[in-house]
């Protein structure tokens, strides 16, 4: 039988990837872009898991949140794009480490 | 059957996600990335939050995905450059990504809830009514305030991106509707009278 | 009831409808050309709301089923987000308009996260403290790389987000965990089930995340990494926003995550927030020492700042508290004094950062130059200026909290960190001459925060303008 720990152990694993992948590509800004849409998309497995198996019949709470969660990962993913082509246009690469204007 | 549904959307959740972050390709992470949104969306259906899953197709595959592959396919990177510092980054991902999945699976060994959680639940799911609707009777009611903040973020995202890449480039031909509309044949056009052999 | 509800956010509500409406207003008619009267005008909106907000009644009102409240705690945190968001918004219209940066999206961009760090505050339910926060930081990503022209302005946007996102993506499945294992997320219910003693695994790893998302909100250390290149790259304006307001709202959310939802756990988190501390006063002071662009030492200067804050809040006191607000406010004047000086540091016209470049400056400006020694010694903590009396609270609060050892390291690292400001110091009064030297300030606004803020630093050395008194209160209301 398919239990919470299931859903929470895909979730866990979805979001090491994310994280996994922020260290990977440290270079290539739109796969950073991307390890972080996957990192909130196990925010949400994670988050309707718990809304519909923690106890009982479930709570809706966290479906509504993921609802939030959704509408703010479109937005900063919107942000974060713009501010890549900006980027690429003073630059002509997305590389953020090579150029280092700044050190750090 | 469940059971086999739930290890089909788990593995293509974990499988599109790792071939997100290793693939060499951008556009094949971007594809990655939608069988990752595509395969959780399942899962979410089997939680029984159809509501969800529906609006993560619609807005991640339709929008948020797109957006990406418009992007990537815009800005012309030479990609395989950027890959050749991959693996020397290799060690330390791993090593913190395994750390961190030991720790997880540490905690959730089995996951064990406050015994005050059952009493806490603001929402209970109501059995009479679908989904959607149970949604849509919290979310514009006691909720309302979060909405009208994510309103708010939608429009901070649409200033930003216009703020930060708009041009108004000069040296182009635009189309002014209006201008067009307001011509006038008396104003456009002036009319000389030429007398014959004189010119102008 | 929604009336009720409605009132609790007016400020909140009028702020987002006055951005709304300039907004829509400034597309139409002078786009640009009206930027240089809305930053006027968007200041005015932030001094009268702050001011309404000061004014307005005492004790605590809960809204919307318990998503925000309006206590004394979120009225002193906004007075002061406001306060110091006008002060910089004022500052930077010179600056601004002279390089071709003032865009009338600016002044807007500033009213909508002051709007999020309103909402931070006054958050009880960790879905709004999400919304505010993502509200805020958005339009912070933009201001960051708000000169689109320069690759330094556009690379330090783009690592700010990616850094940000990543700390918002840690405090969200922190979040989600709290909520699995508690079954709510209101700061009540979490609050009912994390007592001491039953704080569950999952319920502690979901803490530890959540403090790492915020840790990184206040660049503690060892989230520190993005702070030295945002302060570096963005424009010097956004600089001097980023190390006042948002830092205010970050902290002052923290206090409210840790006391609201947390209070009956405070041992569980009080250590990981005395080590937060610890390390953040430590690297602060060390690796300013061998900065040489004035912007970057500001940041690592912050950083320390925020260590010896994080300490009031680590005590786990009510004077804790206290004295981290008393800590925060004196924090954002001296900083306002210090940026306006900063963004007042332009030769032949075009802005400079090199701590080298003030050479003998006392010998040429010496009214500028004794405003800015008196910042700089008040940044460093030397007594009597008020500075001082910000760090003797933590510390105070630190020691009664139990926490001696870390008020001794505070003592130690505040001597190490005086080296770095006592440096710009010399420099000025007895550095090397420069050929070129810097342009006589010309800016009346920049010259006038500059010399308010450190006529501040002596006069507040008498009673500190009585900010005790509404900072207890506010303390007080958030640890009842």
């Amino acid at each position: 039988m398919i239990g919470l720990e299931h859903y929470l152990t895909v979730a866990a694993v979805l979001f090491v990837i994310g994280i996994f992948g922020l260290f990977l590509n440290r270079k290539n800004v739109i796969i950073l872009l991307m390890s972080i849409e996957l990192m909130l998309l196990a925010v949400n497995i994670n988050l309707v898991a718990f809304s519909s198996g923690v106890v009982g019949h479930g709570d809706l709470t966290g479906q509504v949140f993921t609802l939030f969660v959704l509408t703010v990962a479109a937005a900063e993913a919107a942000i974060g794009l713009a501010i890549l082509v900006c980027f690429f246009r003073n630059r002509g690469t997305i590389a953020v480490e090579d150029v280092n204007v700044m050190k750090g | 059957m469940t059971v086999f549904a739930f290890y089909l959307f788990a593995i293509g959740v974990i499988a599109g996600g790792l071939f997100t972050v290793i693939s060499r390709n951008p556009v094949h992470s971007v594809l990655w990335l939608i069988l990752a949104f595509i395969s959780s969306s399942g899962l979410f259906v089997l939680l029984g939050a159809e509501f969800v899953a529906m609006l993560l197709i619609i807005v991640y595959v339709g929008a948020v995905a797109v957006l990406f592959l418009f992007v990537v396919m815009m800005l012309d990177v030479d990609f395989a450059e950027l890959k050749a510092g991959m693996a020397q980054h290799m060690p330390l991902a791993l090593l913190i990504g395994l750390v961190l999945l030991m720790q997880l699976a540490f905690a959730f060994g089995a996951w064990d809830a406050s015994h005050m959680a059952s009493d806490q639940l603001v929402n209970p799911i109501p059995g009479d009514i679908q989904n959607t609707a149970a949604l849509g009777l919290i979310l514009y009611d006691q909720y309302f305030l979060l909405f009208q903040l994510a309103g708010l973020i939608l429009l901070v995202a649409m200033i930003g991106a216009i703020v930060l890449t708009l041009r108004h480039r000069q040296d182009i031909k635009r189309q002014d509707i209006l201008a067009q509309m307001y011509r006038d044949p008396a104003e456009a056009m002036e009319l000389k009278d030429i007398k014959p052999g004189q010119g102008l | 009831m929604i009336s009720a509800d409605l009132n609790l956010i007016l400020p909140e509500i009028l702020l987002s409808v006055y951005a709304m409406g300039a907004l829509v207003g400034a597309v139409y008619t002078g786009k640009d050309n009206l930027a240089g009267t809305l930053v006027w005008t968007t200041s005015a909106v932030f001094v009268a709301l702050a001011v309404w907000i000061a004014s307005s009644g005492t004790g605590a009102q809960s809204g919307f089923g318990g998503l925000l409240v309006n206590d004394g705690f979120a009225r002193f945190a906004k007075v002061v987000i406001l306060g110091s968001a006008a002060a910089v918004l004022l500052m930077s219209e010179g600056y601004m308009q002279r390089r071709g940066l003032l865009r009338f999206e600016f002044p807007l961009l500033i009213a909508l996260s002051a709007v999020g760090m309103m909402i931070m505050v006054s958050a009880t339910n960790l879905m709004t403290l999400y919304m505010g926060l993502e509200l805020q930081s958005l339009a912070l990503y933009v201001v960051a790389s708000l000169r689109r022209d320069s690759a330094k302005s556009t690379e330090a946007g783009m690592k700010y987000f990616v850094l940000g996102a990543l700390s918002s993506g840690l405090l969200l499945y922190g979040a989600s965990l709290i909520y699995g294992y508690t079954g709510t997320t209101a700061f009540d219910g979490i609050i009912a089930a994390a007592k001491h003693g039953e704080v569950g695994l999952g319920l502690l790893l979901g803490l530890v995340l959540l403090i790492s998302g915020l840790a990184f909100k206040v660049s503690a250390v060892p989230f520190h990494m993005w702070t030295p290149d945002v302060y570096e790259g963005s424009p010097t304006p956004v600089t001097a926003f980023f190390a006042t307001a948002p830092k205010v709202a970050a902290m002052a959310m923290f206090a409210r995550v840790m006391f609201d939802a947390f209070g009956q756990a405070v041992s569980d988190w009080s250590q990981v927030v005395a080590l937060l501390s610890l390390l953040s006063m430590f690297l602060g002071a060390i690796a300013a020492i061998g900065q040489r662009d004035i912007k970057r030492l500001m940041a690592y200067s912050s950083i320390a700042h925020m260590g010896y804050a994080l300490m009031g809040l680590a005590s786990g006191t009510e004077l804790g508290v206290q004295a981290m607000l008393i800590y925060m406010a004196i924090y954002v004047t001296m900083n306002v004094g210090t940026f306006a000086f900063i963004l007042s540091m332009e030769r032949d016209g075009q802005p400079v950062t090199d701590i080298d470049s003030l050479g003998m400056y006392s010998t040429r400006e010496p009214a500028k130059a004794l405003a800015m020694l008196v910042l700089l010694f008040s940044l460093a903590g030397v007594p009597p200026l008020v500075g001082f009396f910000g760090k003797f609270y933590v510390l105070r609060a630190a020691y009664e909290g139990g926490l001696a050892w870390l008020a001794v390291a505070g003592v130690i690292a505040s001597v190490i960190g005086a080296f770095y400001y006592l440096r710009i110091v010399f420099f000025m009064y007895f550095g090397e001459e420069k050929d070129e030297v810097l342009d006589k300030g010309k800016s009346p606004v920049l010259t006038g925060f500059l010399l308010v803020s450190a006529f501040l630093m002596v006069a507040g050395v008498v009673n500190l303008f009585g900010i005790e008194a509404p900072a207890a209160a506010a303390a007080a209301s958030l640890l009842q």
